[in-house]
């Protein structure tokens, strides 16, 4: 008995023994991981369609390029999360479902994300600001944060030359969020459809509204040709413009994120979208069952393997010295014998 | 048996440990003169490779338990009572009032609150279905595909009462609902449920559109009509003197409509909560053909099972280290 207490296989193998049962009794430990509830609503307005995005290699509509980064968002958010789907279009989002679960709705909320379409669009107009204060209050009132997805061209332009930003009703800061910019860097012509939804060229100059002359003129509006302050406070001239030409309006969001404490990333520069989200969203706090049963069950494997492995090192460094030991092993099983 | 995984894989690598035992013995080797004159004798060598095969099965469970072994969730295919139902929900903004036609107030419910409750309570209660959810009001809107995911119909329909859109675009929702039935080739019996406060005009081309759609196949339609106190129902006969036409009472004449499509159809017209309530148990009671449905199985840990394996395993090693007996003394300790 006196050997067997000093025999350090012996030791090993009542330890890994040891180390299994502990692995077999172990409970579940609980952790907080920090989850997020989300409410995604995508632009579907027409400037959405432009192709100007790409998708491993090929190019791709706006919209499109947004369904991708939105199921790519929705495999990684950590389990738990919830998340919603709404879009926007004219001047107010429509909310398509409440924020559930994402990985035991993943299946459908794939498909959800997939079939965001253009067509269920009704209005031509895109008030990118007032769609966006109406997301914030609907995210407000399922105590979500928001994603929103747009390309930020107004149409018709802001009044006071682009500048003046609709009145945002709520608190700033109390959703938070990010804006996420879809389109490229460069100027591409705006996609025209007919009723039946066929594309049939893009739009011109002179098809789009230039220039939002409700309200007050722009600041600099007296230095406009025939300018006079009653009769021609937007001067003479027919409105000049761009605004049949489209592309992402990364400086306008960026006014429009800070207005309400928003983060803001454009998706050509391929951004971390779960990190930015992380960055500004509000998480939840969740208790997940981490199975902990693993960490004693590989001690008790590298104890067992330890105890395998030392004597056929030890066995090989001794060989000259000590031929018998070879031999040895089944000596232990014939000692059994009766 | 394809249904075993491994949470980690990469543990496989480890694997080939297992091996260790059968080449190497872990009793301790002892010196002993001379074995020429011993017999080789089968208990000795069947105990030598029950040793070593114990202690490739402990080495073996204990990789696989660590890296999560485990049976697959599967779905297996059951025969219940159910449909496959497309719920086609009216987003107008006149759903936000109450029966009685004005903004709820106090203890009052809106008519969309009070569908949605009875809705969801209905959808709760009808174990086998798949579901599937679009929305329409000025344009048609593709909410949920097909599911079995109780808890997303229920956020799609709690999404129901919130600021509606001004028209009712019944066709083309119609339309929707049909190529969502459509995209879904199995023989279950078909359901649409539209839940609308109001009507509309469909348009001719629309209306051949349906025509074709509903022929193809056999499709249940159910027209759930959340009447404000008042106004026109689906019954209402024009009095004289009065036009008779889609433009001036829509609800006639989409029942009219919907009545020569030559599918099944029955309309339900509820004026108050408790009349909603009975339709929706009578659509309950109406659809119960057979229907085979998929239950989920969740996928079942194994690592337990791993980790009891390797212990008795351990439990025979142990056994035979205690059975140890020194067979000279020892000069020298290992």
């Amino acid at each position: 008995m006196r050997e067997r207490l000093q025999d350090a296989r012996f030791w090993a193998l009542l330890a890994a023994l040891a180390l299994t049962c502990l692995a077999l009794a172990l409970p579940r430990v609980t952790l907080t991981r920090d989850v997020y509830d989300v409410l995604a609503v995508v632009d579907i307005t027409g400037s959405m369609n432009t192709r100007d995005m790409a998708l491993s290699g090929q190019p791709v509509s706006r919209i499109d390029a947004a369904k991708a980064a939105l199921e790519r968002l929705l495999a990684d958010l950590p389990c738990q999360s919830r998340l919603g789907l709404g879009i926007f279009t004219e001047r107010r989002s429509f909310l398509l479902f409440n924020p559930i679960e994402v990985c035991e709705n993943f299946a459908p909320l794939e498909t959800a994300i997939q079939e965001l379409d253009w067509r269920m669009a009704w209005e031509g107009d895109s008030m990118v600001a007032k769609g966006f204060y109406h997301a914030i209050t609907i995210a407000e009132d399922l105590k979500a944060d928001l994603v929103f997805v747009t390309d930020g061209h107004e149409a018709p332009p802001l009044p006071g030359g682009g500048t003046m930003l609709p009145e945002f009703e709520g608190t700033p800061g109390k959703v938070k969020g990010i804006l996420l910019g879809v389109g490229g860097r460069d100027k591409v012509p705006l996609p025209k459809f007919d009723d039946e939804g066929h594309e049939v060229g893009t739009y011109t100059a002179d098809e789009v509204p230039q220039e939002n002359r409700t309200g007050a003129p722009p600041p600099d509006a007296h230095l406009r040709p025939g300018y006079h302050p009653k009769w021609a406070p937007f001067g003479t001239d027919p409105p000049s413009g761009d605004e049949h030409l489209t592309s992402v309006r990364s400086a306008y969001l960026d006014t429009l994120a800070a207005s309400v404490g928003f983060g803001h990333v454009d998706l050509v520069d391929a951004p971390d979208l779960l990190g930015a989200i992380s960055e500004h969203a509000r998480t939840r706090p969740v208790e997940v069952a981490v199975d902990i049963r693993p960490i004693p069950a590989a001690l008790a494997l590298a104890l067992l393997v330890g105890l395998y492995a030392v004597p056929f090192f030890t066995a090989r460094l001794r060989m000259p010295a000590r031929r018998s030991t070879a031999s040895a092993p089944p000596l232990g099983a014939a000692a059994l014998r009766p | 048996m394809t249904d075993f995984a491994l949470t980690t894989p990469s543990v496989l690598l480890l694997l080939p440990l297992a091996l260790l035992p059968l080449v190497v013995s872990a009793q301790r080797p002892q010196s002993y003169p001379s074995i020429d004159d011993l017999e080789i004798d089968p208990l000795s060598v069947a105990l030598d490779w029950a040793l070593r095969i114990a202690g490739a099965i402990a080495i073996a469970a204990l990789i696989l338990g660590i890296g999560g072994l485990h049976r697959l969730g599967r779905t297996i295919e059951k025969t219940g009572e159910g449909a496959h139902m497309v719920l086609l929900i009216d987003r107008s903004s006149s759903m936000d009032n109450t029966f009685a036609g004005r903004a709820p107030e106090g203890g009052e419910e809106s008519k969309s609150a009070a569908a949605r409750r009875l809705l969801k309570d209905f959808i709760l209660r009808r174990d086998h279905d798949l579901l599937g959810v679009a929305a329409f009001s000025t344009s048609p809107m593709h909410v949920l595909p097909m599911t079995d995911h109780k808890g997303a119909v229920v956020a799609a329909i709690d999404a129901m009462d919130r600021s509606g859109l001004a028209f009712t675009n019944v066709g083309r929702g119609l339309a929707l609902a049909l190529d969502m039935q459509e995209a879904d080739t199995s023989p279950a019996a078909r359901v649409i449920l539209l839940v609308s406060d109001g009507a509309a005009v469909i348009d001719r081309k629309v209306q051949e559109t349906l025509r074709a759609a509903f022929a193809r196949r056999p499709i249940n339609l159910y027209w759930l009509f959340l009447r404000t106190e008042g106004t026109p129902g689906i019954s209402t006969v024009p009095g004289p003197g009065e036009e008779d036409t889609p433009q001036a009472m829509p609800e006639r004449h989409l029942d009219k409509f919907f009545k020569s499509l030559g599918t099944s159809y029955r309309a339900f017209e509820a004026e108050n909560p408790e009349a909603v309530a009975e339709a929706i148990a009578e659509i309950s009671k109406l659809e119960r053909s057979p229907i085979t449905y998929h239950e989920r199985i969740p996928h079942d840990d194994l690592k337990a099972r791993c980790f009891a394996v390797a212990l008795a395993a351990l439990l025979v090693l142990l056994a035979a280290r205690l059975a140890e007996v020194r067979l000279v003394p020892a000069t020298e300790e290992t």
